[in-house]
């Protein structure tokens, strides 16, 4: 052991300014330094990381029906990151959309099991949708009240009002909505509460495309996309302009509860056709990373989502025809989630390694 | 940074050779059409009578909970076997821990793309989403065990099973009240204290006929016996399953049963010093000095059948349900350290009057239902509003159980059975 001063193995330093074609070498280097990982663990697991990623691929892409369901896996995991994008931008830290989806969910279920014989198709399906945005966005807006008013911490608030809702699910699901007695099964919805099917996959991926370019325009183009982001970068300087901060928070919170209760409304009528406590399914946590690795920008998220989506029915298809275990596809999923986010890392700061021209760095 | 680079070329390098080196002939069996494989029982594959049938199972667990997927799984295996000695190949495709969600469409989806010339659905709420996707695949044979609205739809490519468990349940009951009469007869408690503790897991008609048929047994050759039923909330949750078996055995239950899928309530009983009867497994081996016996689903005759019948080109049953008669429902081992003298004799005894028929567990002599005897109960609901509304069920004496459609339908409240909570 020896005592004298020592400069640190390695030293960090932040570093602007890189050129766009270096940081994007970075991105896709941790891509590949994540799929060559995953390649070890499916060794470790037995099976052959080459086969293994063709099935992953041919999986989730390799025919028709395959896409179709890819696309299904996407649709809600872009919805909903596009409903977590402007809080982000405010640095409002909602991880209440898997509530706010919930909310929206049951909403539109209402009218789905009570409603569809008195209102045709596309006017029922309408109604399904606006009371889902409007239960979603009522759900988002408790909390962003209470930080308005009170400064309370959102991120625990909008935790905790996820099990609160997801805790009505489960009373409706054995209580006044179930089906069979003591199935805890709430009965499939009437036809005509049921989303149509565009190219063989329900019609959800249109409105959120459709939610892509109003995002983008919204963040982008708008007065209130521009407070947002005055917000987000400081409180202070947005009251100093006479913004009225609490006002926006709101604002922006109803705006994303209801795109999530849209997300909700989407995946119970067009998805499950049905409501159940599972129906938010933790596409309001996954969503948050798509929100993050797209870096808000709407456009990208369709990529991440997308990308998100081929993972998950890849696994599965892993899971079939090669019997590796689901878990093993997580554990690559999440290795290629924590690569991407950690070469962030990489563009904003740089390593200095100690003596850096010696050829050995060896532990004393 | 170079050596970075360095080191991640080094492991591309090595991981590609270990690549190329693992690569001898692992071809997947590649299916494009389901249709070029649906007639294996032509003759034209390499083995001179060989017979291959891909079969999808889906799961809404895994083998580890030692309960109620494991017991498809002991089925499958026990099948596989009986059928190679048919000269019968089964190639299984299983889909474990599957939600009652689009997720189950999916599965069905994928199995059904992958080739599967038949694909069973081992969850009840998988149904709903097993029948959106059979529509598409005509020639891809469905099974939804446990369910009903498989067998009676316009589909002829829907299946529904399940087994008489409440023979087995009946049984298990005997084995229980015999042992409840012997502890009264020794003088260890009284005649009103015999009290059975049933965890249940939902006030659903495939629990209520399951404990009633397990209350009926106990009680004759009990008359005293008394039970108390209390719902979890769920079909598998070990601490609330262990924490209802313990607050049973605290109000003075001195017998505790179970339809759920944890073995807590047998170890929660023998800390408690009190006695159990299992369900799906055999669970002495986790609480010996309490867990007496067990009764499970045997699944291998249906599979059996189906995956031969498949082989075969042939057609099957749309619902099916059999009991002891096909051994479609077991006892496991009797912990013969505990039971009572003479309980062997008993069961063996028991079960030929069930086999043969002589005897029916929801016999409407043994049962009143608000001090009165039961004379007319329905059995099938054909509206949809989810109450019964057709079919006769009373005839003959007898509640006729599973005999309509093989999901059962008993789901009456009788005397001599407390529901604690019937939230759930």
């Amino acid at each position: 052991m020896n005592h004298e001063k020592k400069i640190p193995l390695i030293r960090l330093a932040k570093r602007d300014g890189m050129e766009s074609w270096k940081v994007w070498c970075i991105r896709c280097g941790s891509i590949l330094f994540a799929l060559l990982l995953g390649a070890l663990v499916m060794a470790l697991a037995g099976a052959n990381p080459v086969t293994a990623y063709g099935t992953m691929i041919s999986g989730a892409l390799g025919k028709k029906s395959a896409i179709r369901q890819t696309v299904k896996i996407a649709v809600p995991l872009l919805g909903c990151a596009l409903a977590i994008a402007p809080c982000f931008k405010m640095r409002f830290w909602n991880i209440g959309a898997e509530g706010q989806i919930t909310a929206g969910a049951i909403a539109a279920s209402y009218f789905a099991l009570f409603w569809a014989n008195r209102l045709p198709s596309p006017v029922l399906l309408l109604v399904m949708g606006l009371a889902g945005a409007l239960a979603g966005g009522l759900w988002a807006l408790i909390p962003a009240f209470f930080k308005a008013k009170w400064n309370t911490n959102e991120t625990l608030f909008t935790l905790m009002m996820n099990y609160i809702i997801i805790g009505v699910v489960r009373w409706l699901q054995g209580g006044p909505w179930e089906g069979r007695k003591g199935s805890q099964i709430i009965p499939q919805f009437d036809e005509a509460a049921c989303l149509p099917r565009v190219l063989g996959v329900h019609c959800g991926w249109i409105i959120v495309l459709v939610l892509v370019v109003f995002m983008h325009i919204y963040m982008n183009h708008t007065k209130h996309g521009y407070e947002i982001a005055v917000i987000g970068d400081s409180v202070n300087t947005a009251r100093y302009a006479g913004m009225n901060v609490g006002r926006v928070m709101m604002r922006t919170m109803f705006l994303s509860g209801a795109i999530s209760g849209i997300v909700g409304f989407i995946v119970a009528s067009g998805a499950n056709n049905t409501l159940y406590d599972g129906v938010a399914g933790g596409v309001g946590f996954t969503s948050i990373t798509v929100a993050w690795l797209s870096q808000l920008n709407a456009f990208a998220m369709v990529g991440i989502s997308g990308l998100l989506a081929v993972l998950s029915k890849g696994a599965e298809t892993l899971q079939t025809r090669m019997a590796v275990p689901t878990s093993i596809s997580d554990i690559i999923t999440g290795i290629l989630l924590f690569c991407m986010l950690g070469c962030e890392f990489f563009i904003n700061y740089k390593l200095i390694f100690r003596g850096a021209g010696r050829k050995e760095a060896r532990h004393g | 940074m170079k050596k970075f680079l360095a080191l991640l070329l080094s492991m591309i390098l090595a991981l590609s050779l270990a690549a190329c080196g693992g690569d001898s002939g692992q071809s997947q069996p590649t299916v494009d059409k389901p249709a070029d494989t649906q007639q294996p029982a032509d003759s034209g594959s390499e083995p001179a009578e060989g017979k291959n049938v891909k079969v999808g199972l889906i799961c809404i667990g895994d083998e580890n909970d030692q309960g109620y997927t494991y017991n498809f799984i002991r089925g499958k295996e026990a099948a596989t076997e009986a059928l190679a000695a048919k000269g019968i190949t089964v190639e299984w495709v299983v889909k474990w821990n599957i939600g009652e969600d689009s997720g189950c469409e999916d599965a069905n989806i994928e199995l059904a793309e992958e080739g599967c010339d038949l694909i069973i659905n081992n969850s009840f709420g998988f149904e709903p989403f097993m029948l959106k996707v059979a529509p598409d695949y005509p020639e891809i044979e469905f099974i939804a065990c446990t369910n009903q609205a498989s067998w009676g739809d316009s589909l002829d490519n829907t299946h529904n099973a399940f087994a008489n468990i409440y023979e087995g349940r009946y049984l298990a009951g005997i084995v229980a009240g015999m042992k409840l009469q012997q502890m009264i007869d020794e003088g260890t408690i009284s005649a009103d204290q015999a009290v059975i503790g049933y965890v249940g897991a939902f006030s659903f008609a495939e629990v209520i006929s399951g404990f009633t048929s397990y209350f009926l047994g106990a009680r004759s050759v009990c008359p005293s016996v008394t039970m108390k039923v209390q719902f979890v909330g769920s079909w598998s949750d070990a601490t609330e399953e262990a924490n209802a078996a313990s607050a049973l055995a605290d109000m003075g239950c001195v017998m505790i049963s179970q339809h759920s899928d944890n073995t807590t309530p047998a170890t929660t009983a023998q800390s408690k010093g009190v006695f159990h009867t299992g369900y799906n497994n055999d669970m002495i081996s986790v609480a010996p000095e309490a867990s007496l016996i067990g009764t499970r689903i045997n699944w291998a005759p249906y599979f059996e059948y189906v995956i031969e019948s498949v082989a075969n080109g042939e057609s099957f049953d749309q619902d099916w349900c059999h009991g002891m008669d096909m051994d479609a429902v077991v006892m496991t081992d009797l912990n013969e350290a505990i039971a009572a003298p003479g309980t062997a004799e008993k069961l063996a005894e028991v079960e030929d009057q069930i086999r043969s028929g002589k005897l029916q567990v929801f016999d409407t002599s043994t049962f009143t239902i608000e001090g009165k005897a039961l004379e007319s109960a329905f059995a099938l609901d054909t509206d949809g509003d989810f109450t019964p509304d057709s079919e006769e069920a009373v005839f003959d004496g007898a509640f006729h159980e599973s005999y309509f459609q093989s999901a059962p339908y008993f789901a009456l409240s009788i005397d001599g059975i407390e529901w604690l909570n019937s939230a759930f």
